[in-house]
Formats: structure tokens, sequence, C-alpha cells
């Protein structure tokens, strides 16, 4: 587990490392180029919210995450993610610890109740990340959860 | 016909029909191995699932490999019995598949 997250950081690193380093990318572009921009394929948490525009999400309380404490299997974790904000459209959902943190995107219809059920992966334990969006802005709850087994093959 | 890869089930819940649906699919992150052979397990995983009712998208779900296999959804939105709703979703690989059902009927 630890060498195979070893390997992939250094890779990543170190082919990021020479397009900046060629001078032809800035640091930003570099990370566009390489995952086009989708934050589906981002790496990090920072990098999803990066792409989405969502840095400066603002926590609420409003967000409600039903997750368990403790997950048995990590291959499947049920969580419920329902957001009492006004004008909610999107209901995004990530998996701190997952290679590709970002687990799903839900984008609302009219009369549709912005909750959500649905089931996880998670490689480890971590936190469930709720990202609301309502209007323009972006708003965050999260949930830790405990895995005793991993669900990403670990 | 192979059987439909969606199970759906929609309930009047006092105004809000209730919308749960199960897919089968295998989710296959790409970064799994198989144990008999050791080679990757190639990515193959919904990225797209769009519930629409009377034709009107209620929800799309934009999905990456962290959702877990044979996928569970369940949603409410305010709607009533004779509502058609329609579910597909699609793969990275281009499979797809679609289900409809009338709210209220069997």
């Amino acid at each position: 587990m630890k060498r195979r997250s070893f390997l992939k950081s250094t890779i990543v690193a170190s082919a990021t490392g020479v397009a900046v380093s060629a001078g032809i990318l800035s640091p930003n572009m570099a990370l566009a180029e390489k995952h086009g921009n989708d934050p589906f394929k981002a790496k990090s948490v920072d990098e999803v919210l990066k792409m989405l525009g969502a840095t400066d999400a603002e926590a609420s309380d409003k967000i409600k995450i039903k997750a368990p404490e403790i997950a048995e299997n990590g291959a499947v974790v049920p969580v419920t993610i329902t957001s009492e904000i006004e004008g909610t459209t999107e209901i995004i959902s990530i998996s701190s610890k997952n290679p590709t943190p970002l687990a799903a995107k839900y984008t609302f219809g009219e009369g549709a109740a912005p909750s959500i059920k649905s089931r996880l992966k998670m490689g480890k334990s971590g936190d469930v990340i709720a990202l609301v969006k309502a209007g323009d802005k972006f708003y965050t709850a999260k949930a830790g959860v405990k895995v005793t087994k991993g669900g990403c093959g670990g | 016909m192979a059987k439909s890869t969606i199970k759906l089930r929609t309930k009047d819940k006092g105004g809000k029909i209730q919308v749960k649906a199960l897919i089968t699919h295998p989710m296959h992150t790409g970064l799994v191995k198989d144990k008999k052979t050791g080679k990757k397990i190639p990515a193959q995983y919904i990225t797209e699932v769009l519930v629409e009712a009377n034709g009107k998208p209620v929800l799309t779900a934009n999905w990456s490999g962290s959702i877990s296999k044979n996928p569970f959804l369940s949603f409410k939105y305010a709607g009533k019995e004779g509502d058609k709703i329609k579910l597909s979703w699609k793969d990275n690989t281009g499979k797809s598949d679609s289900i409809e059902k009338t709210v209220g009927k069997k």
C-alpha cells in the first residue's frame, strides 16, 4: 500500500516537474494539461476544489451527512447527504482518501428534493466531504468514517 | 432480451415521489489487480446517470470510480402518481442502459 502510493506520487511529481522546468507550462497549466481539467480525475481534495472553483466553500450546519462512523467494508459505504440550504442545485460528494477523491456530482432538476442516498467506496479511513452548490456559492460539511477493510483494492 | 441492469422502484410519499434505483454494474476503478493474473482490471464505471420525470430531468448524477459496485441511488422529487420516470446510465466504455416506469404501477 505504502510503496504503491509512494511510487505513484513520485511519477506524478516528476512528470509535472519536467513540464514545469521546461518552462513551457506554468504549474497550474501543467495540472490542467494532465487531467484535462476534469475534476473527476483529480488526485487530491485540494485539486478537486480548485477545479470546481469551490476553494472558498463555507462550512455549513445545514448540510446533513448520514454515514456510518465505522464502516466494516470500505467497498460499500452507505452515505446520505441532505441539504437544507435554499436554492440547492448541486450536491457533490468527496471521499477524501481515495485515489480519485471526487465520487459523485448530483445536479437537481425542478422539483427534486436536495437529498441523495448512495453508496461510496472508501479506500481507507477518512472524511466524507459534502459540497453543496446553491446559487453561485459553495457550502461544505464533512463526516469522518473509519474503514476497517479498504474498498479500493489496497 | 437480456435482463435489465436497472431495478427501479417508485413510491408516493405524501406528495413526493421516492425513486430508488439499483444498477448492476462492476464499477471497476482501473486500479484493482486481478488476483489470478496479476494484471490490472481495466476501468469500467458509470459516468452519468440521468433521471427524467415526464421528459424533464430531475436528477443528473456524474459518477467516478469512487462509487461502489452495483450502485444504489435514492432521492425524492415533487411529483404524482402516473408520472413517467426514465432512468438511463452510461459508462466510460460506452455501454448504456435505460428503463422506464410509471409511478404507482408495478
